[in-house]
């Protein structure tokens, strides 16, 4: 999901056509982008906006004003075929790369747009789509970043080189004074947020013009003289710096359409590389993506008998070219914007989407077959019906654990279980090897409600042996109450097993969360399957209940095993 | 002389003895009867005038089990200015939180404490904190409180000062303290009545129970059987039941087989291969960072078995779309990275462990109710653990209509719709991807699924070459909707009483 905000008056203007102001009406057709809007006011602006959170997370020409006009416009019938991009001349603007660079971030794409024309809400969507491109596209800046310049403001040519931290200084975006790059690393916001990508380096990427001023500092600030954008601007340098070529091109195809539809008129610029294959480039590159597709496809994968010539219709709401190849093919270009096309599916759901999925006619699917649950699911099924029939309430509980509420308040040593790396609170830090935890959790946060208190659950326990883990379904269940004993307990855990048509041995053992004399293995045959004991006054102590309680715990796919050889 | 019966004439002279207003406890304790029988007598007095009944309710504190901990090993800002005084008398902040066994992500709020209670003094330079703290601070109000609270199951609250609230209060902030009601009956004496009891009362000889002596003897016959007030309330009876949220995922269950679909299984603890590789999300993809996938600390990586036989064709279909007649998504493919053991963040994983199984059937339908896990912080709306309803559909000739027939049955034998309408919608691993809108009187339209047509990136490396149709239900809000909450924590309520009045029809 990502989310954009846009004026409805700017996207009307990008439009070109007057959106429903009723929000259902208008999400009816947003909902064809994918796309779904609320209206919010603007922290920033205090104006209206709408919040627009997109579903697609492959479609980053959809992540601004311009791009979301350029869709709708299709959908409407305002526009019909390809949206074409070009460049209009080159602007003599060259960038001379240094040979360090390599191995630092070696790739640099750049275009200037003339005669701009930009308002504060073209100016704000700008930096919005810079910062979800960046973010998003970019992977946090590592792969590529951007910056955007007054083009009157610089001499070209540029030279993209490197510097040591504290060689260079110059005055930061948001701020007043000069600092190095070293200073900016530790202090500024965006500094102490992307400086670890350039930290690993001695040398760090700055992108200077003919008289030494600084650009930029890529990927962490651009400078607050040259690299602020103005509705009063009307001439715009935009430059992407990265680890990845192409991601590196479409970043800035994607900030240059968007400046192009604010009528601005696209130069390019001259790349000079000392590495690799290219020496010299020439950016930006508008690259559209030509396929074949077959009608018989988009028909199998659609369901509806459309004609070739309907497809076309279609296709060219859908903002592609198309035309017919044979009979049975058709030539299909799609614009340089739309980097979600991998393959043919995704132009045949643009063209179901084009005719309307609600007026595609459902069917059940013809195949006939058999439904059925898992032996061990079925088995699960009669446990906790047993053991609702014993009088214990089911309880759902969470497999997120703690070893302190596993082990330690349950009076056991700390045994292996499968930890997180990266949990996201405390007391949510390992997989539960063990189900009678999660029940005294239950009663520790029911003291004051009426005794007796049953509880049971079937659930997932994890268990881990060294590198090996195992995922076993458990049946546990508690008894709490003033007269509750091992003796219930086991009187539970015998009617379970007579019900299944088992002989269950009843053995003394010692468990840390019991007391002693009072707890017991169960098994049945050679094979264990679980335990029953009434818990140790020091356990209930430690869950803060003021109550006996006594319970079980037994292995559902043990007992299933055994009793299906019975 | 005004006639009663022994447990009223019992209970009334309690009452009268017990200074003309009590607990229905402490009358049962006085009296020796139980307290449904006081209640029952009491019922009887207040009929005749002799007594009334009225609820009073008490408020009463108890800790949390956070509130527990604390209470045992101290609140985080005691812990972290022992270990600073211990340790001279200033220290680094991460350090001292590792050694006072305090989670980093806490040290935000801790400082907020330290500062409000003057115990410690904070100092930020280039993002690391030091704390300065001269001597052991005296227990602050609020500790005295929780250790108040730590000697006792429950305070009533009427009996703390002002002060002691105060600080109840803020523990009750922190949720260190959690309270809860309780509602007590009281019994108090009429002026008719403490007349009576002061002239005497005439019992009248009854037995309350008729026991398998006095059938066995026949003695039955000679004594008086008293006759009950049978609109008198009775002790409530929990039966054991299912709890409500599975027993809905059971009912659930039941229609998806009787449509025809077989229950699929597959691990918690899954490798990122079935849980985001062969479902063509690749690598660096937003939706596999540390804040939206949990990693398996130890053991970290999967035995490879289960998917080597796939793991060529995945890897050269993310890298270049090998024959799926796809691009790929021209990045960098990591054979180790597919092995890293993840949990399951949904119900896909699956689906894509069931088309590499030898037990798959084409034509088939399947479905699964698997448990899935995110790190998302919990709140009304979100959980970091919860249940996912999703399935496949595969077979030669399957084609959109035939996804849009499956979810528009999925609306009305599921969810009771009305009617329905599809938008579209997107998933990584589906195209087209369509989102299910279901229609209900009194409820209006409401999200009701994800599906799609799984890609050829996806089904073709799995060596399946038919299509399939996958869906996903958002049952977990029909559920809510029907049982009226809107707290999504209260799927997995640890509220007994919750659980117990959840009604079933």
């Amino acid at each position: 999901m990502v989310t954009i905000s846009v004026q409805q008056e700017d996207l009307e203007e990008l439009i070109q056509a007057k959106l429903p102001a009723d929000l259902v009406a208008l999400n009816e057709i947003l909902s064809q982008i994918k796309c779904e809007a609320t209206r919010v006011v603007s922290e920033e602006s205090g104006v209206e906006e709408l919040n627009l959170e997109n579903k697609d997370t492959n479609r980053p020409d959809l992540w601004s004003p311009e791009g979301v006009a350029r869709a709708l416009r299709g959908f409407l019938g305002l526009e019909t075929g390809l949206r074409g991009y070009r460049v209009a001349a080159s602007s003599g603007t060259s960038i001379k790369v240094d040979a360090r660079l390599e191995k630092i971030r070696p790739f640099i794409a750049c275009s200037i747009a003339k005669n701009v024309r930009l308002t504060d809400a073209a100016v704000r969507g700008l930096m919005h789509l810079q910062d979800k491109l960046d973010s998003s596209y970019g992977r946090q800046r590592s792969r590529s970043s951007i910056g955007l310049y007054e083009y009157d403001l610089i001499a070209p040519p540029l030279r993209y080189t490197v510097a040591r931290p504290d060689e260079v200084s110059f005055v930061p975006l948001g701020m007043n004074d000069q600092m190095t790059l070293k200073e900016i690393i530790a202090k500024h916001p965006k500094g102490i947020e992307y400086g670890h990508i350039v930290e690993r380096n001695s040398l760090w990427p700055i992108l200077l013009d003919s008289k030494n001023s600084v650009l930029s500092f890529p990927p962490i600030i651009n400078s607050n003289d040259l690299g602020r954008i103005t509705p009063e601007t009307h001439n715009v340098l935009v430059e992407v710096t990265g680890t990845s070529l192409s991601t590196v091109l479409n970043a800035l195809m994607m900030m240059t359409i968007s400046l192009s539809d604010r009528g601005g008129r696209t130069y390019s610029a001259t790349v000079h590389y000392p590495y690799g294959e290219t020496k010299k480039a020439v950016t930006p590159v508008f690259k559209t993506n030509r396929m074949k597709l077959s009608h018989d496809y988009v028909r199998d994968v659609l369901g509806i008998d459309i004609s070739v010539s309907q497809t076309i219709r279609l296709l060219g709401k859908a903002g592609f070219s198309a035309s017919k190849a044979s009979s049975k093919a058709f030539n299909v270009v799609a614009p340089c914007f739309r980097l979600d096309i991998m393959h043919a599916v995704d132009v045949i759901e643009d063209i179901g989407i084009a005719y309307g999925l609600n007026r595609i006619e459902p069917q059940w699917p013809p195949h006939e077959t058999v439904g059925g649950i898992t032996q061990q699911h079925e088995f699960n099924d009669l446990l906790r019906e047993l053991a609702v029939g014993l009088g214990f309430q089911e309880v759902l509980t969470f497999v997120l654990s703690n070893p302190e509420k596993l082990f330690t308040r349950m009076g056991l040593p700390t045994d292996t279980v499968v930890e997180l790396q990266n949990p996201r609170v405390q007391t949510l830090t390992c997989l539960r090897n063990w189900l009678i935890p999660s029940l005294m959790e239950i009663l520790s946060s029911n003291v004051h409600v009426a005794y007796p208190q049953r509880v049971f659950e079937l659930g997932d326990c994890i268990v881990r042996n060294g590198s090996e883990v195992k995922e076993v379904v458990k049946l546990a269940g508690i008894t709490c109450h003033a007269e509750a004993s091992f003796t219930e307990a086991k009187a539970s855990v015998e009617a379970l097993a007579t019900n299944l048509g088992l002989h269950c041995q009843i053995a003394e053992v010692d468990h840390g969360s019991f007391l002693e004399g009072r707890a017991a293995s169960v098994s049945s045959g050679d094979k264990e399957i679980g335990v029953v004991g009434e818990l140790h006054p020091q356990v209930l102590e430690n869950w803060g209940i003021q109550n006996p309680a006594a319970g079980f715990e037994l292995n559902a796919h043990e007992l299933r095993l055994i009793a299906a050889n019975h | 002389m005004t006639e009663l019966r022994e447990h009223e004439a019992r209970t009334l002279q309690a009452v009268a003895a017990l200074g003309k207003s009590s607990r229905s406890a402490q009358i049962a304790a006085q009296t020796g009867l139980d307290e449904a029988a006081v209640m029952r007598a009491a019922l009887v007095l207040a009929e005749k005038g002799y007594a009334s009944i009225r609820d009073e309710t008490t408020l009463l504190a108890t800790l949390t089990a956070e509130g527990r901990v604390y209470a045992e090993k101290g609140l985080p800002e005691r812990r972290i200015v022992k270990i600073v005084v211990g340790n001279g008398g200033r220290m680094n902040a991460s350090e001292a939180a590792q050694r006072g066994d305090v989670p980093v992500e806490m040290l935000p709020i801790v400082y907020g404490w330290l500062k409000r209670k003057g115990w410690a003094d904070l100092d930020t330079t280039n993002k690391t904190t030091t704390i300065t703290a001269s001597r052991l601070p005296d227990t602050s109000p609020d500790e005295k409180v929780l250790q108040r609270l730590s000697g006792s199951p429950e305070i009533d609250m009427s009996i703390l000062t002002p002060a002691d609230s105060a600080q109840l209060s803020l523990l009750r902030q922190r949720r260190l303290v959690a309270v809860h009601e309780r509602t007590d009956k009281v019994i108090s004496i009429t002026e008719e009545g403490l007349r009576l009891a002061e002239r005497g009362i005439a019992v009248r000889s009854e037995v309350s129970s008729l026991t398998p002596e006095m059938l066995a003897t026949g003695s039955w016959r000679q004594v008086r059987l008293r006759r009950y007030d049978v609109r008198a309330p009775v002790a409530p009876f929990w039966p054991g039941k299912k709890q409500a949220y599975r027993r809905f995922l059971d009912e659930l269950k039941w229609k998806l087989v009787a449509l025809g679909f077989k229950e699929m299984t597959g691990p918690i603890v899954e490798a990122m291969f079935f849980n985001c590789d062969a479902l063509y999300m690749p690598q660096d993809h937003p939706a596999r960072e540390v804040h939206d996938i949990y990693l398996v600390k130890s053991p970290q990586y999967a035995d490879s078995a289960p998917f080597a036989r796939y793991l060529q064709n995945v890897k050269k279909t993310h890298e270049s779309g090998w024959t799926t007649g796809s691009t790929g998504w021209k990045c960098s493919y990591s054979e180790a990275e597919a092995s890293r053991l993840v949990l399951r963040s949904h119900g896909t994983a699956e689906s894509a462990r069931t088309l590499v199984s030898e037990e798959l059937q084409i034509p088939g339908k399947y479905f699964s109710i698997a448990r899935c896990f995110r790190p998302d912080k919990v709140d009304k709306t979100h959980l970091t653990e919860f249940n996912q309803v999703e399935g496949i559909v595969v077979g030669e000739g399957l084609m959109l209509r035939d996804l849009l027939g499956v979810l528009k049955r999925f609306a009305v034998e599921i969810a009771g719709a009305d009617k329905v309408r599809f938008n579209p919608d997107y998933f990584p691993f589906t195209e087209p991807s369509v989102e299910l809108q279901a229609y209900k009187d009194g409820i209006g339209w409401f999200e009701f699924g994800g599906s799609g047509i799984f890609r050829p990136e996806l089904t073709i490396p799995l060596g399946i070459k038919v299509p399939v149709i996958a869906w996903g239900l958002g049952v977990e809000r029909l559920f809510m909707m029907k049982a009226g909450i809107d707290d999504m924590r209260a799927l997995f309520s640890q509220d007994l009483e919750w659980l117990r009045k959840q009604e079933l029809a």
